[in-house]
C-alpha cells in the first residue's frame, strides 16, 4: 500500500499543480480579509453562501480535487502503466484506498489551510466556527475524491462528467431545485459544517449532524468501494 | 494479332496534387469531426451532444414559459412580467458554452501533441500556421453552430406563438442580426481562449479544470471585490470577470444590459471600452495562440 | 520433463469479442515448462491472448487457469507470474532502480535490496540504474522493464514483444538469459515478429491466425504436418537440367524447375526418399554435387504457409 500511495504522491504533486492549488486555495483567504477591512462588510449569511457555500464548497473544493482525482488512475490508463499495479498480489482495495489518501493529502492541505485561515478571519479567531470550516473542507476532500477518483477509473471523459457535475449538477440545479440537494456533496459538507458549529448557515434547513457523518462515510466509502470493484472487473490496458 | 501484358503491380500516382488548400480543408473537417465526435463511436458524442441538448433546452424552456405567459396573460404579458429574451438567452448560456468550449476545446490540440500526429501534419504542405487556423476554424463552427441553434429555435417559438406572427417577425426582425452576432463574438471569445489553453500542454484534463476554474471562480472573486471596492477601480475589477467578456458585448449588441450582467459594476462602463476589451481578449490570444504553432517543424 | 506433468497455463475453449469483432475463437492449448513462442501476424490475437492468460483482460468464454487457478480476479497468483506488456510507457520521473524496488515492492519481495541488485545485473543496467528513466533509450527502458518482471523471480514469464528496441547484442544476451530461465525450471511465453529469434529460442510455437491457434508444437513438425505442402530442396549441381530429367522419375518428387541462376528446385512431399534417391542419382549421371539445401525448413516458411492459407 505504501508503495501505491508513494507512487500517487509523486505522480500527482508536480510543480504547476502545487502553483494553481496554492492561487485556488490563497483566493478565499485574500476575500475574507479584503471583506473585513471594507467599510460595509457583508453579513455572515451573505459571506458563507457567497464565499463558503458557492466559492469555496461550490467551486474550489470540487475542482482542486477533481484535477487530481480524475488523474489518479485517469493518467495510469491513459499511460498504460495501470497494470503495473494490477498485476501484483495485492488486494485491489490495497490499490484503490492509498490512491484516495494520496488524494487528500495532496489536497487536502491546501483545502485545509485555505478553509481554516478563511474561518479564522472571517468568524473573528472563533474556534468552534474555524473548527467546522475546516473539518467540512476535509469532509468534502473525501467525499469528491472518492467520486472522482471512481469516475477517472470508469470514464475516459471522467474530467468532462465531473466539470458539468459541478458547474451543473451542485452549482446550478441545486440552487433551484431543494430536492437535488438530497444528492449533493456540498449540501452534506454544508450540514456537517452547520452540526458542528450551529451558527453556521443558521438560514438554511439541514439534516441533523449524525446524518451528515454517516453520509459522508457512505459516500466516501461507497464510491471506494465501487472503484475497487470496477478495478477487479475491468479490463486493464 | 498483337498482345499487351499490363503491369497491373505498384504505379505511381501521377494525378493532380491539390496542395495547402486541400491539406487545409482537411484538417478543418477532422477538426468538425473530433468536436462533435462524427465517425469516433457513441462514447464520443456524448459529451458534445449534451451540451448542445443542454443549451437547446434552455431555449425550448424559455420559449414555453413565454408562450405560456402570453397566452394566458395576453400579448405583451411576457414583456411585461419581465421573461428573458434573446438578449437574457446568451447570459444565461453563457456559462454553459464556456464549459463546453473548456471540455471539448482541447479535444482538438491535446489529442494530436499527445500521439505525435501533429508531425504527421506537418510533414505534408501544411504549415504550423495553417494548422492552427484550420483548427481554431473547425472549434469556431461547432461553437457558432452551439450559439445560434438555440437562439434561432427561440425566435421561431417566438414567432409563432405570438398572435400575429408576420407582426412579430416585421417588428422584431432586428434580433436576428443581433443574436447572431452576438452569438458570433461569445464563440470567438470562447474558442480562441479554450484553444491558447490547451496548446500549453497535452493532457486534456488538466486544460478543461483551469479554463473552468478560471471562469468559474473568477466571477464571485472579481464581482466580490469590484464591489468592496467600488468606484471605477470596482468597475474595472468586474470587467476581469471572464465570464461577462463577452455578455458585455451582448449588451451593447442589444442596448441594453442582460439580467446576468445587469449587478455588475462594468455595466456603468461605455460601450467602446467594453468592446475594445473584448477585442483584447480575443485577438491577443489569438495572436498568441497562432505565435505558438507557426514556427512548429516536423 | 515428466510425462504426464500437469499443465502450467491451459487454455480452454476462450473467445474473446468486441462488439462484432472477434479477436480470439475458441483456442485451446496447454503450456508446460520451458520457453513458447506465440506468433502471429498483426492483428491475429496474440495480444488479446496474453492479456487474457494474464488476466487482464476478461474472456468472452472459456477458461484460463494457472497452476489449475483461474488466473481472472486472482491476485495472490501474480506471486508467480511475471509479466511484461507490449506498452513501453514507464514513470518518467523515477529512477530505474526506483521502478525496479517499487515493482519488487508490490510483489511481496522480501529481500528487496538484493533481488533489485540481481534483477539488474541480469539485464546488464547496473550503471544506468540511478538515472531518471526519461533519459533511458528505448531498449534501456525495456530491459528495466525486463529487470521489474523478473524482480520477484517468478515461475512464470509472459513477455509481449519483449525484444523491441533492442540491439543485436542485447539480443543476443537477451536469449541467453530466456535459455537460462527455462533451465531453471521456470515457463516462459514470449510474443514476438522476430521469427528467427522466436526459432532460436523456443521449444514450442503456438501460431495464431485470425484469432484461431492455426498450428501447435516444435516447428519442423508443424512442418511436416503440413503434408499438402510439398518441400522445396535446392541444388547446386554441374548439370542441372541433366540431374533434373533424372530426378522427375522419382515417385517422392512432384515438380522440379530450374533457376535463373542456374539452381534446381526440386518439390518433393518425401524428403527422405529424396535424401537417399538424390546423390544415387547423381553418381549414377556423373554429375557433381556442389549443395543441397531446404528452402522452407525454417520458421518463416512455415509461418507464411499457415497465414497465406
Amino acid at each position: 500500500m505504501i508503495a501505491v500511495y508513494r507512487l500517487t504522491l509523486r505522480q500527482l504533486s508536480g510543480r504547476w499543480r502545487i502553483s494553481i492549488m496554492t492561487v485556488l486555495a490563497s483566493l478565499p483567504v485574500i476575500i475574507a480579509l479584503l471583506m473585513l477591512a471594507a467599510d460595509d462588510a457583508p453579513s455572515v449569511e451573505e459571506f458563507e453562501t457567497a464565499i463558503l457555500g458557492a466559492m469555496f464548497a461550490g467551486s474550489i473544493v470540487p475542482l482542486v480535487v477533481l484535477a487530481i482525482a480524475a488523474a489518479a488512475f485517469g493518467n495510469e490508463i491513459e499511460d498504460r502503466t495501470l497494470a503495473n499495479l494490477t498485476i501484483s498480489p495485492v488486494p485491489r482495495w490495497k490499490i484503490t484506498l492509498p490512491k484516495l489518501l494520496a488524494i487528500i493529502s495532496i489536497a487536502g492541505p491546501f483545502i485545509a489551510i485555505s478553509a481554516l485561515l478563511t474561518g479564522h478571519v472571517a468568524f473573528l479567531g472563533e474556534w468552534p466556527a474555524t473548527l467546522a470550516v475546516g473539518v467540512a473542507a476535509i469532509a468534502a476532500v473525501a467525499m469528491y475524491g472518492s467520486m472522482f477518483v471512481w469516475l477517472g477509473l470508469v470514464s475516459t471523459q471522467a474530467i468532462g462528467a465531473g466539470l458539468l457535475y459541478i458547474v451543473l449538477w451542485e452549482g446550478f440545479f441545486s440552487g433551484f431545485i431543494s430536492g437535488v440537494r438530497l444528492l449533493s456533496i456540498r449540501f452534506y459538507a454544508i450540514a456537517l459544517m452547520h452540526g458542528i458549529d450551529e451558527r453556521r448557515f443558521a438560514h438554511l434547513e439541514h439534516v441533523p449532524l449524525s446524518v451528515a457523518i454517516g453520509v459522508t462515510l457512505l459516500v466516501s466509502g461507497g464510491f471506494l468501494y465501487l472503484a475497487t470493484l470496477k478495478l477487479r472487473r475491468m479490463d486493464v490496458p | 494479332m498483337t498482345g499487351t501484358v499490363f503491369d497491373i503491380g505498384y504505379q505511381r500516382y501521377t494525378g493532380e496534387r491539390e496542395g495547402r488548400s486541400r491539406g487545409r480543408l482537411a484538417v478543418f473537417k477532422d477538426g468538425l469531426r473530433t468536436a462533435l465526435g462524427l465517425g469516433r463511436g457513441s462514447r464520443a458524442k456524448v459529451l458534445p451532444w449534451i451540451f448542445i441538448g443542454i443549451l437547446a433546452a434552455i431555449a425550448i424552456i424559455m420559449s414555453l414559459v413565454i408562450g405560456a405567459a402570453e397566452r394566458f396573460g395576453g400579448p405583451g404579458a411576457a414583456e411585461t412580467a419581465n421573461l428573458p429574451t434573446h438578449s437574457d438567452y446568451n447570459g444565461i448560456a453563457s456559462i454553459i458554452l464556456f464549459v463546453f468550449a473548456a471540455i471539448v476545446g482541447p479535444e482538438l490540440l491535446c489529442r494530436d501533441k499527445r500521439d505525435g500526429v501533429i508531425n504527421l501534419y506537418l510533414v505534408r504542405p501544411l504549415t504550423g500556421s495553417d494548422y492552427i487556423a484550420s483548427r481554431w476554424a473547425a472549434f469556431m463552427t461547432v461553437m457558432t453552430g452551439a450559439a445560434w441553434l438555440p437562439q434561432i429555435i427561440l425566435f421561431i417559438a417566438l414567432s409563432m406563438s405570438a398572435p400575429k406572427p408576420i407582426e412579430y417577425i416585421s417588428g422584431h426582425w432586428l434580433d436576428v442580426p443581433r443574436f447572431l452576432l452576438a452569438g458570433l463574438a461569445m464563440a470567438a471569445y470562447a474558442t480562441t481562449l479554450a484553444l491558447l489553453a490547451a496548446s500549453f500542454t497535452s493532457r486534456r484534463a488538466y486544460v478543461s479544470v483551469f479554463l473552468v476554474g478560471l471562469f468559474v471562480i473568477t466571477a464571485p472573486f472579481t464581482l466580490g471585490l469590484a464591489e468592496e471596492i467600488g468606484g471605477t477601480v470596482g468597475r474595472w475589477i468586474s470587467m476581469f470577470n471572464l465570464t461577462s467578456i463577452p455578455v458585455h458585448v451582448n449588451d451593447v449588441i442589444f442596448g441594453q444590459v442582460s439580467e446576468v450582467t445587469e449587478d455588475a459594476p462594468a455595466r456603468e462602463l461605455a460601450a467602446w471600452i467594453k468592446v475594445a476589451w473584448f477585442f483584447a481578449w480575443t485577438l491577443i490570444p489569438g495572436f498568441v495562440l497562432w505565435a505558438r504553432y507557426r514556427r512548429l517543424t516536423p | 520433463m515428466i510425462a504426464n506433468a500437469e499443465p502450467v497455463i491451459r487454455v480452454n475453449g476462450v473467445s474473446r469479442w468486441f462488439g462484432s469483432v472477434v479477436a480470439v475463437s475458441e483456442v485451446s492449448f496447454d503450456i508446460m515448462p520451458g520457453i513458447t513462442g506465440l506468433l502471429g501476424p498483426n492483428g491475429a490475437g496474440k495480444t488479446t491472448l496474453l492479456r487474457m492468460m494474464t488476466g487482464l483482460a476478461a474472456t468472452s468464454t472459456g477458461t484460463v487457469t494457472v497452476f489449475g487457478e483461474p488466473v481472472r480476479d486472482n491476485p495472490p497468483l501474480y506471486k508467480r507470474i511475471g509479466v511484461m506488456s507490449e506498452h513501453e510507457t514507464v514513470y518518467g520521473f523515477m529512477k530505474g532502480r526506483e521502478f525496479v524496488t517499487m515493482m519488487g515492492s508490490l510483489r511481496g519481495v522480501t529481500d528487496l535490496e538484493d533481488a533489485v541488485d540481481r534483477a539488474i545485473g541480469l539485464v546488464d543496467l547496473a550503471d544506468a540504474q540511478h538515472r531518471s528513466m526519461e533519459t533511458y533509450s528505448r531498449g534501456m527502458r525495456q530491459r528495466m522493464r525486463l529487470a521489474a518482471t523478473l524482480v520477484h523471480e517468478p515461475e512464470i514469464l509472459i513477455l509481449d514483444e519483449p525484444l523491441n528496441g533492442a540491439d543485436p547484442r542485447q539480443r543476443v544476451h537477451f536469449k541467453h538469459l530466456l535459455h537460462t530461465l527455462a533451465e531453471q525450471g521456470r515457463t516462459i511465453v514470449l510474443s514476438s515478429h522476430i521469427l528467427e529469434e522466436v526459432e532460436q529460442v523456443a521449444d514450442t510455437v503456438l501460431l495464431i491466425v485470425n484469432g484461431k491457434l492455426a498450428a501447435s508444437g516444435g516447428f519442423r513438425a508443424i512442418r511436416a504436418a503440413l503434408n499438402q505442402r510439398p518441400y522445396h530442396v535446392r541444388v547446386l549441381c554441374d548439370s542441372p537440367r541433366k540431374l533434373a530429367a533424372a530426378v522427375v522419375t522419382l515417385e517422392s518428387v512432384d515438380a522440379v524447375h530450374v533457376d535463373p541462376d542456374g539452381a534446381l528446385i526440386v518439390l518433393s512431399r518425401n524428403v527422405l526418399d529424396l535424401q537417399i534417391e538424390l546423390p544415387r542419382l547423381a553418381q549414377a549421371q556423373s554429375i557433381g554435387l556442389r549443395r543441397v539445401e531446404p528452402l522452407d525448413d525454417s520458421l518463416e516458411s512455415v509461418f507464411g504457409y499457415l497465414v497465406e492459407n
